[in-house]
């Protein structure tokens, strides 16, 4: 069977599934997105249906038509222009044929996945004294029904209709003003919309939300750092709790069979000054594994516990089954900012291995039950400690993949360091909160950043694809055993799966600093990427 | 009322009526410039590092080399801090901070250039000016006001964003610190031959050279054989060919080159 055909046919059978032919002027396009859809999503590769692919995250696709043998014939489709001129950070989502955009700073845009014509855009108005701390962003949007769920620059959670825009609900999640704001894609579990949370520069207490789809009424809320009544609250020194951080400002994961929902959360404030917070700070820089229907965590991991250098725990947990130890596991795999790759087991928390993945020297090693032993002179001073991973991290929010085809894990990871300092700082609600800063040592250009490919089973590197000067993008692995990404320097590229040699790139004129997505339209595989202000969508002839 | 508070009222009038363009900064005293600093330790250091020197964490830019990408002027910078910049990561300051605030942020970023007047310049400019072009054979590769080379960095306003002391180090020891955009590649290409050139950029499919003939060069590394980086500098120390007291005249010279001269 040829590959098109294959493709074609995979399409079809999801068509079925979807009740959906997506074929452009023969069907109605966009059918309603339901539970059982998302379930199902890898089910149905020509579309994206929600910020990581699917509920296990690894940001993967079957389509195969674009594969390591014709990627170098990649050609550009078409383009779409952000009208409101910022950093485009968005994965989009497709569903049957249409392509739903988050602009900033809070903007929603449908468009047609084929030609990138408009349906519709949603403008969301905000106040003009917003509180956020690292630009004007949004990440993305999810999808349930016929309705899209966004979250918005002062802290709200909107609901909006997909074949019109139409505002739906506008729920308030936290109040803008003292420090909250949203930027990331919710998740949809069951039908719930649970939802995080940022502001950890400005001394916010941390939560997780779940929503009611239809009303937009809260249905729970998990802080991040537990009050009093909790003995893990003892971790905080003092009050220094109520103004900890912990924030849950990127997509989570979820496991349908074990019904558990796993969310990473960010550093502790203020950040710098840990004096100001003595104790191990929970449940900040972990991973929290929560019942789906009501918030109650069944475990946790702390992966730097104390955390003075902003390494916040914002990496999309990618869960992958594979074999650990000769034993399958339901893993999950993590390439934390604190430069550490880390292999939990999902199901209860056990940690399985931690080891370096980018260059650090803060720590002597994880010990065996996974926390770090840390090397002595290492926190931030008033002049200045020079601590590698940078506060950019061993990697960040930029989502990783995993192929299954070729069992590795795929991150973009920076070798930097950075110049820490200390300082005493106050609390004053609604402004920053950080206790101190970093300063970049050399210039950007005599570090390395390279996209590396990790053996989850070993932590061993099997092979890197340096990024000149640097990248702060995603990465998509796909069935076509392609790997793609891009960099700072305005290239979009395609590696090998397998070996990491380079197959294909373009220059797209501004820095890449999303993740790339690709979908399917009339039975032609498609990559999107967006770059500065533009999406731009790439096919073959 | 206080004199304080009427300054302070008449900046704000003049802020909402002109952008501030015409208006002077009225706090600049020692005490102004330390609480500029603590201002923009909680406002800027997140984007602009803690120094002002340009932040990894969003790439925000260096604020002390003299020069601001939006505008020339401490007025204008006023509306930069208080506005932000349209289309761009660089959002107003928060409303609730006085324009006495964004003032002392001024002050504080004044004082990270270099200040002419509080210079102690043992040389004399005209002899640098001199030694520029002749001796020293500066104008070779360097172009101050449109004359000179193109394989150093043009020097036409050096004393906005070095001091005196900077200087000497950069005449003395060129190659302590080099930025990449003046480090040395070496470039192979399939069939052997070499071409040697400065760094003007690279990315991780190509580099751009321009050569010791001043002629451009553009390269796709997956067509060469190698390519090297040379992290020193290509110019020499002055220390070989200049006296002390002449190497105090060049400096003076330099430090001299601003917009205004």
């Amino acid at each position: 069977m040829k590959r098109l055909a294959m493709v074609v046919a995979l399409a079809a059978c999801a068509q079925v599934a979807s009740g959906q032919e997506p074929a452009s002027g023969t069907a109605p396009s966009f059918s309603p997105v339901t539970w059982e859809r998302l379930l199902d999503a890898a089910e149905e590769p020509h579309n994206w249906l929600m910020y990581s692919g699917t509920f296990s995250s690894q940001r993967f696709s079957r389509l195969d038509q674009i594969n390591a043998g014709n990627v170098g014939d990649l050609k550009l489709k078409w383009a779409y222009q952000i009208p409101v001129i910022d950093r485009a950070e968005t994965t989009p989502l497709v569903v049957d044929g249409v392509m739903f955009v988050t602009e900033a700073p809070s903007n929603l845009t449908a468009i047609d996945a084929a030609t990138g014509g408009v349906y519709w855009r949603y403008e969301h108005e905000l106040p003009d004294d917003l509180r956020i701390c690292c630009g004007r962003n949004n990440r993305g949007v999810a999808v349930l029904g016929n309705t899209l769920f966004m979250s918005t620059l002062d802290a709200h959670l909107v609901a909006i209709d997909a074949r019109s825009g139409n505002l739906l609900w506008n729920t308030e999640v936290a109040e803008y003003s003292q420090g909250y704001s949203k930027t990331a894609a919710p998740l949809i579990v069951k039908d719930k919309v649970v939802t995080g949370i940022a502001g950890g520069e400005f001394g916010i207490r941390g939560f997780l939300d779940s929503y009611n789809a239809e009303s937009g009424a809260r249905e729970w809320r998990t802080y991040t750092i537990p009050g009093p009544d909790h003995p893990d609250n003892r971790s905080w020194s003092g009050e220094s709790w109520r103004t900890g951080g912990s924030p849950t400002w990127i997509t989570g994961s979820y496991d349908p069979e074990l019904d558990l929902v796993y969310w990473g959360t960010g550093n502790p404030g203020p950040d710098y000054n840990g004096e100001m917070r003595l104790g191990d700070n929970l449940y900040s820089d972990s991973v929290l594994a929560l019942d789906g229907d009501t918030g109650e965590m069944s475990w946790y991991f702390q992966f730097t516990p104390h955390d003075v250098h902003d390494w916040d725990a914002i990496q999309i947990p990618i869960l992958a089954d594979i074999e650990f130890d000769g034993q399958p596991r339901k893993a999950m795999l993590w390439a934390n900012r604190n430069a550490f790759f880390y292999v939990l087991d999902r199901a209860t928390g056990e940690f399985l291995l931690g080891e370096p993945y980018a260059r650090q020297t803060w720590a002597e090693r994880i010990d065996d039950q996974g926390r770090p032993v840390r090397l002595p002179d290492t926190f931030p001073t008033e002049d200045g400690t020079v601590v590698s991973p940078s506060v950019l991290g061993g990697t960040n929010w930029w989502s990783p993949a995993f192929s299954p085809r070729t069992g590795l894990f795929y991150v973009n990871a920076f070798d930097g360091e950075a110049d820490y300092f200390v300082r005493e700082d106050d609390y004053e609600a609604g402004f920053r909160f950080i206790g101190g800063g970093q300063q970049q040592v050399e210039a950007i250009d005599n570090y390395v950043n390279a996209i590396r490919a990790i053996d989850p089973a070993t932590a061993e590197r099997r092979w890197e694809f340096r990024i000149t000067p640097q990248s702060r993008a995603g990465v998509l692995a796909t069935a076509g055993d392609v790997v793609f990404s891009g960099g700072i320097d305005g290239y979009f590229f395609a590696l090998d799966a397998e070996t990491g040699e380079e197959l294909w790139h373009m220059q797209l004129g501004r820095l890449v600093q999303a993740a790339p997505i690709t979908y399917a339209v009339n039975g032609e595989q498609q990559v999107t990427v967006a770059a500065g202000n533009v999406v731009y969508t790439f096919g073959l002839d | 009322m206080s004199r304080l508070l009427a300054v302070t009222v008449l900046v704000t009038a003049a802020a909402a009526t002109a952008g501030a363009q015409d208006a002077e900064n009225p706090f600049t005293d020692g005490p102004d410039r330390r609480m500029g600093e603590t201002s923009f330790r909680v406002h800027c250091t997140l984007c602009h590092g803690y120094d002002a020197q340009g932040g990894a964490e969003t790439n925000g830019p260096d604020l002390t080399t003299g020069r601001f990408r939006r505008t020339s002027t401490l007025a204008g910078l006023f509306d930069v801090i208080r506005n932000g910049v349209p289309g761009t990561a660089m959002l107003g300051i928060n409303p609730d901070v006085s324009d006495r605030v964004v003032w002392q942020i001024i002050t504080y970023l004044d004082s990270l250039t270099p200040n002419l007047a509080d210079a102690d310049l043992r040389g004399d400019a005209v002899a640098g000016r001199a030694l520029f072009a002749g001796k020293g054979n500066c104008a070779a590769c360097h172009m101050v006001d449109g004359d000179g080379g193109r394989l150093g960095p043009d020097l036409s306003r050096v004393g906005e964003r070095r001091d005196p002391d900077e200087l000497r180090a950069d005449l003395l020891d060129p190659s302590a610190e080099v930025e990449p955009r003046w480090w040395t590649m070496t470039v192979m290409r399939a069939d052997g031959s070499v071409v040697e050139g400065l760094r003007m950029n690279e990315d991780t499919f190509t580099l751009r050279l321009i050569d010791a003939d001043e002629q451009l060069w553009a390269f796709s590394k997956g067509r060469l054989r190698s390519f090297d980086r040379v992290r020193t500098s290509s110019m020499p120390a002055a220390g070989g060919t200049l006296t002390d007291a002449e190497v105090d005249d060049l400096i003076a010279y330099l430090f001299s080159l601003r917009k205004e001269s």
